[in-house]
């Protein structure tokens, strides 16, 4: 625990390119889990795509899958045949880290360590964990920490190691309200950004769905991307193939976005409100000037 | 009860819908929030302003099963949802304590509907604990399938007899090859077939209003869920073509196959 709070006070590295993995200990990368509470949100999707898009930006990115008996990373990243090991073998010490590490076979710069999937999430220790993203910090600019859907143990081992935390939600009430529990259960100093996944403008005009606006009421979080509800994204995702890969894709570009925002960069919130009425243009400038 | 492995793909709807669709046939049902600390049945339900006790309290004998129940208005005395402890974790119950609930509210009910949380921690194993039969939900996704196979495993290793129901398909993308179909996703789980629901956005909003789409059968969905109820007695329905297969679905079908 006091190493977590002592993690806690780190910032986030530089921007700054790094020449080399093996980096200074003082350099040691972002840790930022994302997480949701309820599940089918797009924890996993959003993980995927914005590793790939730090990666495409030239960064050093490690997506660890902390879902251990249900893991999907490796299917949406397309890598499920190439993995051997996972983080499991790592704690217990049957391989070294770097043989359970598979490289992304699109983006050289971004690896995936797996999650065992016929073990329990019970089987991970909570102080296992922090030590292994510690150990991943010293080598990866960005450590993105794919949490399984809940707040059981699973939750806890996936937050320990971070030092940032993205909540993903979709505008939907359910969601709006699991999301609220999972910021209220963060310890302390994560500073929660927000990714309101799946917005339909068209319903949102029709008072249908929840806007941008109305979430960011609820929940009170610094918007990190808005990312419509595309079709592409399930077919994409059945195919192995993280969007914000594909330059023309919609949300891609939405994916990448959030990517910048992530690194400290001032980009306008998207702004869909061709497809939406009056509020939710009036939300977009909101949402935009902060 | 009803669960998935992987999140979102529709327990809870389902839950709620089929409990509104067995409600009208006339049947007696009690709905069982498992997700505690994430409840939501409440909310899609909307009985979320209702709730004075919840299971984690009949549980630790603090108040009487029946004062937790929760009728919901709309179905006279027919349907009951037992909500979950919002502020409490899953590990605040044992699988004793479901087991026992679950039996005594068998008792009370001709079904007691169990929505399990995502996962296969403790909620899962809670949920299943007082379970005679699963009902397993997915949609046509590589990943949810995938979480789908892993709880249809521990199922199975319970002997539980386990049905699936394949929720937010969209005929458009199967037919592009884009998606699973249904057989696809039928011949990977090897479980028999209790419904197929097409994606559709009414579900979002009437899910945010509190009203399920069960409510009323006239509707294209509620009375896909009253067939699902009806397969659920035991009945044999045939399922609702989601669209009539063109000429093109049945070449892709006789290619694929």
């Amino acid at each position: 625990m006091a190493e977590q709070q002592a993690a806690a006070t780190v910032q986030p590295q530089s921007t700054e390119p790094m020449d080399d993995a093996a980096q200074a200990p003082q350099q040691l990368g972002a840790a930022i889990v994302i997480t949701s509470g309820k599940g089918g949100v797009g924890k996993t999707t959003s993980t995927a795509n914005i590793g790939a898009a730090l990666a495409a930006r030239g960064r050093n990115v490690c997506l660890v899958d902390a879902d251990v008996g249900l893991r999907n990373l490796d299917v949406v990243l397309g890598l499920e045949n190439r993995v051997k090991h996972h983080f499991l073998d790592v704690i217990e010490e049957k391989c070294a880290l770097e043989d359970a590490l598979v490289p992304d076979k699109r983006v050289p710069s971004m690896v995936l360590l797996p999650a065992a999937q016929t073990r329990e999430k019970d089987d991970v220790r909570t102080a296992d964990m922090a030590a292994l993203i510690a150990e991943l910090r010293k080598r990866f600019e960005y450590v993105l920490i794919d949490c399984p859907a809940g707040i059981e143990m699973g939750f806890k081992n996936a937050v320990v190691g971070a030092q940032r935390a993205i909540i993903v939600t979709t505008p939907e009430v359910s969601a709006v309200r699991d999301a609220d529990r999972v910021v209220g259960l963060l310890p302390a100093g994560l500073e929660p950004q927000l990714i309101v996944n799946r917005l339909r403008p068209q319903l949102v005009r029709r008072g249908k769905m929840l806007s941008v606006a109305q979430v960011d009421e609820i929940l009170r979080l610094p918007l990190l991307g808005v990312i419509p509800d595309e079709p592409e994204v399930v077919v994409a995702t059945n195919r192995g193939e993280p969007v914000s890969l594909n330059a023309t894709s919609r949300t891609g570009e939405a994916y990448r976005r959030a990517a910048s925002r992530l690194e400290g960069e001032q980009v306008e919130i998207e702004d869909y409100s061709a497809e939406g009425g009056f509020f939710e243009r009036l939300a977009a400038w909101i949402g935009g000037r902060r | 009860m009803v669960t998935s492995g992987k999140g979102g793909v529709g327990k809870t709807t389902t839950t709620a819908n089929l409990g509104c669709a067995l409600a009208r046939r006339g049947r007696k049902v009690v709905l069982v929030d498992a997700d505690i600390g994430l409840r939501n049945l409440d909310l899609v339900l909307g009985l979320e302003k209702r709730i004075v006790f919840d299971l984690v309290e009949v549980a630790e004998g603090r108040c009487a099963l029946r004062s937790a129940l929760i009728k919901d208005k709309r179905f006279e005395d027919r349907l009951w949802l037992l909500p979950a402890a919002q502020t409490r974790d899953k590990q605040a119950i044992t699988e004793e304590q479901t087991e026992a609930i679950t039996r005594e509210l068998a008792g009370m009910a001709d079904y007691v509907l169990i929505d399990c949380p995502a996962g296969i921690e403790h909620g899962f194993r809670n949920a299943v604990a007082g379970a005679e039969e699963a009902i397993v939900v997915t949609t046509p996704e590589v990943s949810a399938i995938r979480d789908a196979d892993r709880v249809v495993g521990k199922l199975g290793e319970r002997q539980m007899p386990t049905r699936v129901i394949i929720n937010r398909i969209r005929p458009d993308l199967v037919k592009t090859g884009d998606m699973l179909s249904v057989d696809d996703v039928c011949e990977v789980l090897a479980l028999e077939l209790l419904g197929v629901i097409p994606d559709d956005e009414d579900i979002i909003d009437t899910t945010n209003r509190g009203e399920p789409v069960a409510l009323a059968e006239a509707t294209r969905l509620g009375s896909i869920y009253a067939k699902i109820a009806r397969r659920l007695e035991g009945e044999t329905v045939p399922f609702t073509s989601l669209e009539p297969p063109g000429f093109l679905e049945r070449l892709w079908g006789a290619l694929a196959g």
